[in-house]
């Protein structure tokens, strides 16, 4: 048994130590918005915050999770279905299109907001490589700055 | 569900059909016959009450819509309910509903994407004979970027119909003429009392009235949705990281597949070394040889499945491929060019001659493009279950129910299994770029699922697998001529390229019977070398079909893809060999093509056409007419002194038609551009051992915010009906990208990918020209 906080809920997790945390998530959680799309840290649809911190949960073992605070995009909103800024600002600009990488990139958004909460477009770009097939990356660069321009932000 | 058939749609299995045929050919056109409302008689299902096959409402005004095309990123199910919604006159908001229907309805046909022509240009009894056959299959796909083209009339009818039928239960119910009523905002009101209905509380009694027969649809002046943006409807969903994936699938009792295919096309198993070592891992269910050609393994999870296929150790049979490189391959594009036995697609004037001895001057040039994948990002996946009744059900991000269909029918007919009838379930897709109308994974789930009958088997492959077992675009090579006349212009036009063909290719392995036809003459291989609009007075356009053992299949935007990087390559070269500008080259082209003229000066103006750049800097400009509509791009790159080439800016102009969601089409034209630009610069397949050596995006790299392009687009009023959005963005952009690079620095480069690709670090990456790279 593992513990671990998912999106402020304290959980026991029966799983391998070995098994990577997306799959516990996805299989075990039952949290589907980490996405699996290539499962070797280059895509970025896996992302998740570990204790703060952007990282691909496909390669990340249950075990480095331990003890850790896991938030997924289902943990990024507010209490009763709201939207964080940058969620909102993802609507405002209309940026997904299929929206399987979007996860990935409102995760790694909300990670560089934390850190960096006006960036520039050099310090998005220095961030944030995950990769959307669709090409929403204008939209992307665009959303994140309205987030950061939204009251309350920054 | 329970349906009853329309008396119409009864109509094309019976006697009648061929009384019907006449009918239409009477009539002169068979349009509004192919537009027509078949599909259930209104009815009401539980609490809903269907009005027709598109539209159906809850007492509580919610309306719910079906849209019949697949949902893949494009907005298609956002621009489906508003031209739904702008004609049943309800407002954009949290009431609707969009749904893929699960019923394959004779309406929900796309005849027009192999038909090639819009439905209201189908004309005459054959045409119509062969839209009918393709309705009655039916043909439901997403494809060919026709869903708009193709369901433009029909949503509006659906709506306007609808509205028709609740208008005529207010009348009935106020005791007043329909006629003294008048729609707003979701209800019926009569003016003249001041009353209201909402529609909701009418919707019930409107299953007692007969849809019109052709309902009146309002004058675009009277738009109060159609050409404004509404916000997606699928959005909020998306950002909460909803399951709305096939990927995402979940049943009681589900079971997960993974699956190791042959690194060879056309080789089998031959052995599998360690099946017992690898059946006993924990957590395995199954393992099956599925079709001869994959190992799947079943297992309780997927992560389960998927490390115990990484342990299969598989012996596949040798193949008269096992020997293919990319040598090998280009060698054959090279042979097929220099060899004349080329089927002629078309040729106008005296081509001939104008390439004859003492000829005016000529511009020769020859161009390739690699084999690509698709890299859809979520990977392919399907769900399947068989039950022991024999009925069927499967989930999958597909862009045809019908191919989902067969190919469940196909998977268990290898188990032995004949399902009593299936349902599918179109899921959202993860992208899709004509990869998802395959039925492959469908059909190797179908076969897991005949083998656990009664539960749910979800069948997902790897990257690895998507990257190097999937279906590829074709390579392709061109060797293009030009004769200039005087005034520097082409006075003829020959073109010449060489590639597999598609069509043949995807239809043998989709269609449930036959080899798909002939591979020669495909019309997807010359997509964009007619250039129709150029005022050639001679030209010639020849294409040679190269076989392959790996399967090719359609991928955003086809024959285009290629054909104008060659094209709007070598315009260019001959407006350079007149001592002319690229722009005003084209221009004098369009002289007869004002709508493209249009399109190009804009992207002109957008840009600054003409303006200095610096040093290192350069501006190249392409344009294409594709799927009815005309996009012209101008690129902007920097090359630097190392030999780094960035896509700093991409300039967008484009005529689709009447549109419908201004800012979907923006991002279609964005997404295009920022797919066709990451082909242009980075992606190749390669070939060793008759195998794809590229596996996942490490080698197989797309851009990323920092190497992205940005992009500004602009579309431009037109009042004629809808074209295609989601494929023309691509295709003028790497003929773009190239022109560019000359201006920048004199080089001429002729082959995709127009950079190496260099990897920093572990994830980025930058372009460096040939001849560059350390
Ligand atoms: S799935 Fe983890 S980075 Fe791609
Ligand atoms: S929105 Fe489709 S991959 Fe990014």
């Amino acid at each position: 048994m593992i513990s671990l906080i998912v999106n402020g809920r304290p959980v026991r997790v029966d799983a391998a130590p070995d098994k990577p945390l997306l799959w516990v998530l996805r299989e075990e959680l039952g949290l589907l918005g980490p996405k699996y799309g290539c499962g070797v840290a280059q895509c970025g649809a896996c992302r998740v915050l570990l204790d703060g911190q952007s990282v691909p949960s496909c390669v990340t073992p249950l075990a480095e999770a331990a003890g850790a605070a896991v938030v997924t995009v289902e943990g990024l909103g507010g209490p009763e279905d709201g939207l964080s800024a940058l969620q909102q600002a993802w609507i405002d600009e209309q940026v997904p299109q299929c929206g399987f990488c979007q996860p990935g990139f409102l995760i790694a958004a909300t990670a560089l907001l934390a850190r960096t909460p006006r960036p520039t477009d050099a310090e998005i770009d220095a961030f944030i490589d995950n990769v959307c097939r669709c090409g929403t990356y204008p939209r992307i660069r665009r959303a994140i700055h309205r987030a950061a321009a939204a009251p309350g932000q920054g | 569900m329970a349906r009853l058939l329309s008396r119409r749609a009864a109509l094309l299995g019976g006697a009648a059909l061929g009384g019907t045929v006449l009918a239409a050919a009477a009539a002169g056109t068979g349009y509004l016959a192919f537009v027509d409302m078949d599909g259930p008689d209104p009815h009401i299902d539980g609490d809903r009450a269907v009005l027709n096959a598109f539209v159906a409402l809850h007492e509580d005004g919610r309306v719910v819509i079906q849209a019949p095309r697949t949902e893949m990123g494009q907005g298609i199910h956002t621009g489906l309910a508003m031209l739904v919604a702008e004609e049943l006159d309800i407002p954009f908001d949290g009431r609707i509903r969009v749904e893929h229907p699960v019923e394959q309805l004779p309406v929900y046909a796309n005849a027009g994407a192999p038909l090639r022509t819009r439905p209201e240009a189908m004309r005459g009894p054959l045409m119509w004979a062969a839209s009918r056959a393709l309705s009655v299959l039916p043909l439901m796909n997403t494809a060919g970027s026709t869903s708009t083209m193709g369901l433009w009339v029909p949503m509006r009818r659906a709506g306007a119909a609808a509205r028709h039928m609740l208008v005529a239960a207010a009348a009935a119910r106020l005791g007043v003429p329909a006629g003294a009523l008048t729609t707003a905002e979701g209800f019926v009101r009569h003016p003249a009392t001041g009353r209201s209905i909402a529609y909701g509380a009418l919707a019930r009694d409107a299953t007692a009235f007969a849809p019109p027969p052709d309902p009146a649809l309002r004058p675009a002046s009277a738009w109060r949705l159609i050409g404004r943006s509404q916000p997606r409807l699928d959005l909020p969903a998306k950002v909460r990281g909803e399951p709305v994936f096939g990927a995402d699938v979940v049943l009681p009792g589900l079971l997960h597949a993974a699956i190791r295919q042959a690194p060879v096309f056309g080789a089998a198993v031959a052995r599998l070394r360690n099946a017992a070592a690898v059946r006993a891992r924990p957590g395995i269910l199954d393992l099956a040889v599925i079709d001869g050609r994959g190992v799947a393994v079943v297992a309780t999870s997927w992560w389960a499945a998927e490390t115990a296929a990484a342990q299969l150790d598989i012996a596949w049979t040798e193949t008269a491929a096992d020997r293919a490189s990319s040598a090998t391959l280009a060698a054959a594009l090279q042979a097929a060019l220099g060899d004349e036995r080329a089927h002629e697609h078309l040729r106008e004037g005296a081509v001939e001659a104008a390439f004859g001895p003492g000829a005016a001057p000529l511009v020769k040039a020859s161009y390739t493009v690699p084999f690509v994948a698709h890299a859809c990002m979520e990977p392919m996946n399907a769900t399947v279950l068989i039950r022991e009744d024999g009925t069927a059900e499967a989930w999958c991000s597909s862009q045809s129910p019908l191919t989902m269909r067969w190919g469940v029918n196909r998977g268990a007919g290898w188990a032995g299994v004949e399902p009593a009838s299936v349902a599918c379930h179109v899921t959202m897709t993860g992208g899709a770029f004509g990869r998802r109308g395959e039925l492959d994974v469908v059909a190797q789930a179908a076969f897991l699922a005949a083998r656990h009958r009664g539960r749910p088997v979800k069948l997902m492959w790897s990257r690895e697998e998507d990257i190097g077992r999937g279906v590829f675009r074709s390579h392709a090579a061109a060797r293009l001529r030009a004769a200039l006349g005087p005034d520097g212009l082409p006075a003829a036009y020959d073109a010449l390229v060489a590639a597999q063909a598609v069509q043949q290719s995807a239809a043998s392995r989709t269609l449930p019977f036959g080899q798909g036809g002939s591979p020669v003459g495909d019309r997807f291989t010359v997509e964009g070398l007619e250039k129709a609009y150029y005022a050639f007075p001679a030209r010639r356009v020849r294409s040679r079909h190269v076989p392959s053992h790996l399967p090719v299949g359609v991928w955003r935007s086809n024959g285009y893809s290629f054909n104008t990087f060659f094209t709007e390559s070598f315009i260019d070269e001959c407006a350079l060999a007149a001592g002319q500008d690229p722009l005003a080259y084209r221009r004098a082209l369009l002289r007869a093509s004002p709508r493209h003229r249009a399109v190009l000066d804009r992207v002109a103006a957008m840009a600054g056409w003409g303006r200095p750049m610096a040093p290192g800097r350069g501006r190249g400009i392409a344009l294409e007419a594709a799927y009815e509509s005309v996009v012209a791009q101008v690129a902007e790159v920097t090359v630097a002194a190392d030999g780094e080439v960035r896509v700093d800016h991409v300039f967008c102009a484009a005529d689709v038609g009447t549109v419908v969601n201004p800012d979907a089409v923006a991002a279609q034209m964005e997404g295009g551009i920022l797919f066709g630009a990451t082909t242009a610069m980075m992606s190749a397949l390669t070939l060793d051992a008759g195998a794809v050596v590229e596996s996942n995006f490490h080698d197989f790299p797309l851009q990323r915010l920092a190497n992205a392009p940005g992009v500004t687009v602009e579309i431009l009023p037109s009042g004629l009906p809808p074209g295609g959005a989601g494929e023309p963005g691509v295709v003028p952009v790497a003929a773009a990208i190239a022109n560019a690079i000359h201006a920048a620095t004199g080089r001429r480069l002729r082959a995709l990918p127009l950079a190496v690709t260099e990897t920093i670090g572990t994830r980025r990456t930058r372009s460096l020209l040939p001849g560059h790279a350390a």
